[in-house]
C-alpha cells in the first residue's frame, strides 16, 4: 500500500515538474547553444542550429564549443551513433565549423 | 532428412541474401539526389581523444563502494567517410574487507566496449565492422557513458538484450531509411558471432532496431528485436519514447523490455532549472526521477532479479560547465528479498582534446 502511494506521488511530482516545465515562458540565461529553446521549422531545409538543438539534446547536454579542428571527427562518431543523414552532418557542420 | 534442412537452410540464406541486395538498392535510388548538394564549412579530421572521468561515492543498503572510472574513446578518421573508434572502460570497485568495516580493498576492472571501423557510405548506409555496443532500447548505446546518464545506477532491465558482456563482435548497418521534413525513420541491423577471447568476450545474436523521430516535437518513438542464438535461444524485444519538448528544458525517457527471464519498464524525467525565474548560479541545476518495476519469468536469472523488483530514484545534478557536473541521488529498492535505501555522490567530466595539431578544412 505504501509502495504504491509511494509511486503515485512520484508520479505527480513529475507530471507537476513536466507541466510547470511546459508553462514557464521565463528568459533563458545562456547563448545560442541553450538547450531545446526553438523547435525545428517547418520549411523544407533546416538549419544547422535547428539540426543541433533538435539531435544533439536526445542524449545529452549539448556541448558550448568544439574546437573546429576535431568538429569534423566528432560529428562523424555522432553520425554513427545517433544515425544522422548526411545532410544533418553537413548542416551541423557548416553551423559548428562555419 | 539432413540434407533437407541444409537445403531448407541455404534457400533461406539465399532468400536473405537476396531480400538484403534488394533492400540495399531500393535505399541507394536516392543517393545521387541526396548528397548532391555540398554544404561549404571548415570542419578539420584531426583524430581525437575523448570520454569521461567520474567518481561515484556509492552506499546500498548501508555498503560502500568507491567507483572511479574512466572511460577514454579513440577517434582516428580517414578522410570524411571512414572512421575508426574505440572506448575502454577501466572502473575500480572497492568496498570496505568486512562491507561494512575494515580498509577499503577492490580492483579496477577494464572492459573494450567497442573497437569498430564505420564506413559511412550515404544516407541511408553505415556500414561497421568490429567490436560494437549492442543497439538494444535507449539505453546501453546511448546514455551509458558517465558523463551523459542522469542517474547513476542502470535501471535493472539494461541487461535484457545486452547479453553477454554488452557488446557484439560481428558487423552492423545503420542508418536513415527516409527523411521528411515532418518525420525520420532510422534503423540498425546486426550480427554478432560468439567469442571468448579476452576483453573481446560476445555472444552469438542477430537483431535490429527501429526507430521514427519527429523533429518538431522532439519525440522519438522506436523499438529493438534481439535473437540470442547459442545455447536457449530466446527473443528479447524493446520499445522505447524519448521525448525533450522543444519549449522547455526538458528531458522525458522511458523504456519497456521482454525477454525469456523478464519483464520491466522504466520511465525517467529530468528537468534543467535554466527557464525558471531564479538566481542564474542556480540554473545549472538538473533535478531527476526514475521508477522502474521488474517481473520475472521462468525463474529470472542471466543478470536479472529472480522476484518482482521495483525501485525509484531522485538526482539532483548540477552542471558547473557543460562538461563537468557533481551528481548525487537517493534511491529505494524493494523487493520480497531486501528493502533498501541507495545513495550516490559523485562528479562527471567528459573530455575531448585532438590528438595532434592539424589545419581545418
Amino acid at each position: 500500500m505504501r509502495r504504491s502511494t509511494l509511486c503515485i506521488v512520484i508520479l505527480l511530482l513529475l507530471s507537476s515538474l513536466a507541466s510547470a516545465a511546459v508553462a514557464l515562458k521565463a528568459e533563458p540565461y545562456s547563448s545560442d547553444h541553450e538547450q531545446g529553446k526553438n523547435s525545428l521549422s517547418h520549411h523544407a531545409q533546416p538549419t544547422g542550429e535547428e539540426v543541433f538543438k533538435a539531435n544533439c539534446g536526445r542524449c545529452h547536454v549539448p556541448p558550448m564549443s568544439i574546437s573546429p579542428r576535431i568538429t569534423g571527427t566528432v560529428i562523424m562518431h555522432m553520425r554513427t551513433r545517433a544515425r544522422l543523414s548526411r545532410r544533418d552532418e553537413q548542416l551541423l557542420l557548416k553551423y559548428m565549423a562555419p | 532428412m539432413d540434407s533437407t534442412i541444409l537445403r531448407l537452410r541455404y534457400a533461406r540464406t539465399r532468400l536473405c541474401f537476396a531480400l538484403g541486395i534488394a533492400f540495399y538498392l531500393m535505399l541507394s535510388r536516392n543517393i545521387a539526389a541526396q548528397d548532391s548538394q555540398p554544404i561549404e564549412y571548415h570542419a578539420g579530421y584531426v583524430p581525437v581523444i575523448s570520454g569521461g572521468i567520474g567518481y561515484v561515492h556509492n552506499v546500498d543498503g548501508g555498503i560502500t563502494t568507491l567507483e572511479p572510472q574512466i572511460n577514454p574513446i579513440l577517434l582516428v578518421p580517414f578522410g570524411s567517410h571512414v572512421l575508426l573508434e574505440s572506448r575502454t572502460d577501466f572502473t575500480g570497485f572497492f568496498e570496505r574487507k568486512n562491507l561494512t568495516n575494515g580498509p577499503f580493498t577492490g580492483k579496477v576492472f577494464k572492459t573494450v566496449e567497442f573497437a569498430q571501423v564505420n564506413w559511412l557510405v550515404n544516407t541511408h548506409v553505415i556500414a561497421t565492422a568490429g567490436r560494437y555496443l549492442l543497439p538494444f532500447g535507449l539505453y546501453g548505446e546511448r546514455l551509458e557513458p558517465i558523463w551523459i546518464r542522469n542517474l547513476q545506477d542502470s535501471p535493472i532491465t539494461a541487461t535484457i538484450g545486452t547479453r553477454t558482456s554488452g557488446s557484439g563482435d560481428g558487423f552492423m548497418f545503420r542508418g536513415v531509411a527516409t527523411q521528411k521534413p515532418p518525420y525520420s525513420i532510422q534503423y540498425t541491423a546486426y550480427f554478432s558471432t560468439r567469442s571468448n577471447i579476452n576483453q573481446l568476450q560476445s555472444a552469438r545474436v542477430a537483431g535490429g532496431d527501429v526507430s521514427l523521430y519527429l523533429p518538431h516535437p522532439h519525440l522519438e518513438i522506436g523499438t529493438s528485436y534481439q535473437r540470442f542464438l547459442q545455447n536457449h535461444q530466446i527473443n528479447s524485444v524493446a520499445t522505447y519514447v524519448s521525448w525533450q519538448p522543444p519549449s522547455s528544458p526538458l528531458d522525458i525517457k522511458a523504456e519497456a523490455d521482454y525477454s525469456y527471464n523478464g519483464r520491466g519498464y522504466w520511465l525517467e524525467s529530468a528537468y534543467l532549472f535554466q527557464q525558471l525565474p531564479i538566481p542564474s548560479v542556480f540554473r545549472r541545476t538538473q533535478v531527476v526521477g526514475r521508477m522502474q518495476q521488474f517481473f520475472p519469468s521462468h525463474g529470472g536469472g542471466n543478470s536479472l532479479p529472480r522476484v518482482d523488483s521495483q525501485r525509484f530514484d531522485v538526482g539532483l545534478n548540477y552542471y558547473v560547465r557543460d562538461d563537468l557536473r557533481f551528481v548525487s541521488s537517493y534511491g529505494r529498492s524493494f523487493s520480497s528479498q531486501r528493502n533498501a535505501n541507495v545513495w550516490n555522490v559523485g562528479f562527471t567530466y567528459r573530455f575531448l582534446f585532438p590528438l595532434w595539431p592539424g589545419r581545418t578544412k
